[in-house]
């Protein structure tokens, strides 16, 4: 009976009240001691004879194993009501039966993990594999798939996308493990959040692929929200300022190269933006994030073979306050001005250093409305604003006071603003998995890039979970959140026309991995997404009202 | 497949001789009409045929092949800055063509293969050594093996 690994968790300091233990907790305490099992259980208020023990043990297994290849698992394992605590065995048994009955018609054992017939579940990504149920010996660890190659593509496929690589034991365990300690510390429980951060730990060292790299993530994050409870000083959690924005620069620079979210978001953005401009002769772009401004050659070698010649094209960029010793804006705006004069196209540079987007100002920009054509664009800078209340308000209003003819909005498609955290949790835990599940899809061998991206993926993580306040800048929101932002604040849709679909299709197939990406239109928003889950979301605004006269 | 004059000698004493060699636009035209792989191998057949197929418009013609309607002139002083069509074909339309064969040519697809060569440039000349010496990799996706099943 005793598991490969030999648990080292400790007994909560006292029995918990109210409702029953997780189902991590029974699984951690079956691999203790034979010996020692039921004076355990005992403190969990379960009376269990030493004598049935073997039995309820096996039976714990046949349960986690089927409820980790059963998409009716959860399900039953919410809706089965615990009457009476002292009868474990029965309980179990209850549940066996329960799954044996619907499940022998449910599974289908010749389809391989049709997305559409899953159901969405909360929690757990479990996909049907081919038809064993629960007459497994007690000594099987794994159950006897197909041949290998089927189940890879079935664990491809999973609704949630959360991809249980090698073992599925510690796949799900892993999650388990993950949402426990969230649980603890939505409740405060801060010993029991602790000893399971720590079996987290364990567990993803042996989990090899993306599941492994996610549960580490988020496993430091969650010590760091553990431990910031003991401490009296706030440390940073920002990811960026703390090492400054050139590292947190070069990151996004190995995120651009390694995966398609940036290209997407940059190449469909153009293609709105070019839509928009078609008869414009003056053209000034305001980019509220410009890193390193890897989207503007693009635009503007568009711009210089458009019929008609190019526009001339005016660029202010917004960064992070400057160093003493660096003046990266006006450097960059220099690279561009060489790229403009090798294409062709008239260009203009002005480089704007801002603490917070919020701190704009309409006359900063020095726009000239009457000769020119203002466009707004904003890539993944928007949610940052969130953690201060009445700045997003504050930025809208400046925006819509220089009269753009077009915004342009690019941002990650989840909710990570939720008020609860085990909520948010949640959501990240399923984001993220989907990203890194893309992540190890495009290269066969570890790359600077894919590594850096990673690190990238993981400074996002780290703020999301354990930073708190002003802090917590990563407070992504989905499209409907934002669409109802947009129009409060006076902007009505601009849908994104079928070139930047076709262009954004063509530049996933290229992708290694190509399969797994979907571009879906939205709405006139174009979704990026991997597999069946959207990631990110680019849409364009203009002015609402029929009052508002279009400078062209 | 144009049937490439070579160098053998016609023993016929009337007939003018006619050296390929020396007449390089007509080398270049018929050049132009080869495919790929077959216009890389005629590049390979001596020094001088190498150099004609440097001649940037024999590249853009390969590029532009399927495309209806032609793109426009002023792509082409456009394409020569950022590196040239010969470039533009080697590093971006032929890994695309290999990656998806049965792509049909429109606009879209033109502009997305001259973003992304945009981005490979500016990347090249001014991006790379703050990125830390390494080479520009914005383009390396088109280059990694794909699993085609």
């Amino acid at each position: 009976m005793k598991r490969g690994h030999v648990e080292t968790w400790d007994p909560p300091p006292q029995p918990p009240s109210g409702s029953g233990p997780s189902m991590a907790d029974n699984k951690s305490k079956m691999a203790a001691d034979d010996s020692n099992m039921d004076e355990l259980l005992a403190v969990l208020g379960y009376k269990v004879r030493s004598s049935e023990m073997a039995e309820v043990a096996q039976k714990l297994e046949q349960l986690e194993m089927v409820l980790s290849n059963d998409d009716v698992g959860s399900t039953v394992l919410n809706d089965t009501v615990h009457y009476n605590p002292s009868d474990l065995s029965s309980w179990v048994e209850s549940m066996l039966s329960e799954l044996n009955n619907p499940a022998s018609s449910d599974l289908d054992q010749t389809r391989i993990c049709e997305d559409s017939d899953l159901r969405a579940i909360p929690g757990l990504s479990a996909f049907p594999a081919e038809g064993e149920v629960v007459d497994e010996e007690a000594s099987s660890k794994r159950i006897r798939l197909g041949p290998v190659g089927s189940w890879c593509d079935a664990a491809g496929e999973s609704t949630r996308s959360m991809v249980l690589v090698d073992s599925q034991e510690t796949g799900v365990r892993l999650v388990h493990a993950l949402v426990a300690c969230a649980e603890a510390i939505q409740q405060e429980d801060h010993n029991l959040a602790d000893a399971l951060v720590k079996r987290v730990g364990t567990l993803a060292v042996s989990q090899a692929g993306a599941m492994g790299k996610v549960a580490t993530y988020f496993a430091q994050a969650l010590t760091r929200r553990i431990y910031r409870a003991y401490m009296t000083t706030e440390t940073d959690f920002s990811g960026g300022s703390a090492v400054g924005p050139s590292f947190e620069e070069v990151l996004q620079m190995h995120f651009y190269e390694s995966c398609p979210y940036l290209k997407f978001a940059h190449f469909t953005v153009n293609q709105a933006i070019l839509e928009a401009v078609t008869t414009a002769r003056r053209v000034h772009v305001i980019d509220l994030g410009l890193n390193q401004g890897m989207q503007w050659p693009a635009l503007m070698q568009a711009l210089a073979v458009r019929p008609g010649g190019p526009p001339s094209f005016r660029l202010t960029g917004i960064g992070p306050p400057q160093t003493e010793n660096s003046d990266s804006l006006q450097q960059l705006g220099w690279k561009l001005a060489q790229f403009a004069q090798a294409v062709g196209v008239e260009f203009e540079f002005k480089g704007l250093a801002a603490e917070t987007l919020s701190d704009l100002e309409p006359g900063m920009f020095e726009t000239r409305p009457e000769s020119e054509t203002l466009v707004v664009n904003s890539v993944f800078e928007l949610h940052r604003l969130l953690a201060r209340s009445g700045s997003i308000e504050k930025l809208l209003a400046t925006v819509k006071a220089v009269k753009p003819s077009i915004v342009t909005v690019v941002e990650q498609e989840a909710n990570h603003n939720g008020i609860v955290f085990l909520d948010r949790f949640n959501e990240a835990l399923h984001y993220y998995s989907s990203l890194f599940d893309s992540l190890e899809d495009s290269y066969s061998l570890p790359s600077q890039d894919r590594v850096m991206s990673e690190v990238y993926l993981g400074r996002q993580i780290l703020n999301v979970v354990a930073a708190e306040g002003s802090d917590r800048v990563e407070r992504h929101e989905t499209l409907s959140q934002w669409k109802t932002r947009m129009g409060s604040a006076g902007f009505a849709p601009v849908p994104l026309g079928s070139s930047a679909f076709k262009q954004a299709s063509m530049l996933l197939s290229l992708f290694a991995g190509g399969d797994g990406y979907r571009v879906e239109e939205n709405d006139g928003c174009l979704m990026l997404g991997w597999q069946t889950r959207p990631l990110i979301t680019t849409s364009a605004w203009k002015l609402g009202g029929a009052a508002v006269e279009m400078t062209r | 497949m144009v049937e490439k004059s070579n160098n053998k000698r016609q023993r016929v004493e009337r007939v003018p001789e006619f050296f390929i060699n020396d007449h390089h636009d007509v080398l270049v035209e018929i050049l132009r009409r080869l495919d790929g792989p077959s216009l890389c191998a005629a590049a390979c057949v001596c020094r001088l045929w190498s150099a004609v197929a440097r001649n940037d418009s024999i590249w853009e013609e390969l590029c532009f092949r399927q495309m209806s309607p032609r793109p426009s002139l002023s792509l082409r002083s456009v394409v020569s800055a950022l590196g040239g069509y010969r470039c533009l074909y080697f590093l971006c339309i032929r890994p695309v063509l290999a990656r998806l064969p049965k792509l049909l040519w429109s606009r879209d697809q033109l502009q997305l293969s001259l973003s992304l060569y945009c981005v490979h440039y500016y990347e090249r000349l001014y991006v790379g050594a703050w990125i830390g010496d390494a080479p520009p990799s914005s383009l390396m996706f088109l280059r990694k093996p794909v699993n085609v099943v």
